[in-house]
């Protein structure tokens, strides 16, 4: 056995400060997601925090996106039924809410930002489109800026300087925390998730076939 | 080769061994906390909100141990904890891969589900069990060199 002494004072701070790392790290963790945030336009907590279109539509089916701009997954399902989805869109055929995940990293919580502040400018889609047209090959290589966010912004069609202020400031860093923790709650585990009239898609059979899950959208229709 | 000589030397490899890799883990869990919940939902194993408790709290513990582990401060306590997290998670990835779930440890940050054809579940298994092994090293010996636990024995 060692011997006791002054070294046991040692011992005990020592203890005492790796404690107190231990509990700071922990009350900083779990209290990240409760400060006050503004909420976009179209992200109204009755939805879990979705940027949602058609809201007001009855009987009509309706769709949940879990997707993160970064995940190569969800641009290959972008590109297999993102056209179909927006064109239904359009023709207010069904209910259609996107939940920005961002748990890949800095850029896709930049992204998510940006997002909403696209959708305060209703140009959420037109972005969306163009994020995932240019997703980069490597995630966080550090080409999604603010700064290229805002350009992208106004390819996107969006001429307001509020838009390049709400992207620059971060104003909706905390409502993307707040869609996490809905998605946390709700059990996603994984992005692209689906959801037709709140019920999974299956992963295999019915994220990329367009045919499968064009039936099955529209099967839950009333 | 004499094995009371060479046992300090050892625990002093297995605490930074074990230390050093619970630290690097927890730390590069920390950042992330959304992604480390998901990584413990997706074991299917706790309810959804202890699994997001454990998703925030692990990695703190994990950076506590690993630091008492390296600094050589309650050696033997921190080792049985490294030890049980160890088994603990050996039993979750075994179970995950009974079931034949698809997901990622996220021992390192990461987790959650991957393709089906993307698990690695044997190479997790197997690095567990060599830090577990040095877990239970640790704890039959746990007074190696420049500890501060043993700075004042001679």
């Amino acid at each position: 056995m060692a011997k006791q002494g002054g070294d046991k004072i040692t011992r005990y701070i020592v203890i005492g400060m790796v404690a107190l790392v231990v509990i700071v790290g922990v009350f900083f963790s779990m209290n990240s997601g409760s400060k006050k945030s503004a909420l976009p336009v179209a992200g109204e907590s009755a939805n879990g925090y979705a940027i949602s279109f058609n809201s007001d539509l009855k009987g009509a089916p309706v769709v949940d996106i879990w997707e993160d701009f970064q995940c190569p997954v969800c641009q290959r399902f972008e590109g297999t039924n993102g056209a179909w989805l927006q064109q239904q869109i359009a023709a207010k055929k069904i209910k259609v809410s996107f939940h920005l995940l961002s748990f890949l990293g800095p850029e896709s919580i930049l992204m998510a930002n940006a997002a909403a502040c696209a959708a305060d400018e209703n140009k959420f889609l037109e972005l969306h489109n163009l994020m995932y047209a240019n997703q980069s090959a490597k995630e966080n290589s550090g080409f999604w800026t603010p700064d290229i966010l805002t350009k992208a912004g106004t390819a996107a069609g969006i001429t307001s300087p509020a838009f390049a202020a709400c992207v620059k400031e971060g104003k909706y860093l905390g409502w993307v925390q707040k869609v996490a923790d809905d998605g946390a709650k709700k059990n996603v585990n994984s992005t692209p998730t689906l959801f037709v009239n709140g019920k999974e898609l299956n992963r295999q059979t019915q994220y990329y076939d367009p045919k499968a899950f064009e039936a099955v959208v529209l099967a839950n229709g009333k | 080769m004499n094995f009371a000589k060479l046992a300090p030397w050892l625990t002093l490899a297995g605490r930074l061994v074990l230390g050093g890799v619970l630290v690097v883990a927890g730390y590069l869990k920390v950042g992330n906390t959304a992604k480390s919940q998901m990584a413990v939902r997706a074991y299917e194993v706790l309810p959804i909100s202890i699994a997001n408790l454990l998703g925030e709290i692990l990695p703190w513990l994990e950076i506590g141990a690993g630091l008492l582990l390296i600094l050589g401060v309650a050696v033997k306590w921190s080792s049985i904890f490294a030890a049980a997290l160890m088994f603990i998670f050996i039993a979750a990835i075994v179970q995950a891969w009974a079931r034949g779930l698809s997901i990622d440890c996220g021992c390192f940050g990461g987790g959650g589900q991957v393709a089906a054809g993307k698990t690695r579940y044997l190479e997790e298994i197997l690095r567990d069990l060599g830090l577990a092994i040095t877990a239970l090293y640790l704890i039959r010996y746990p007074l190696g060199r420049f500890s501060i636990e043993r700075s004042s024995a001679k």
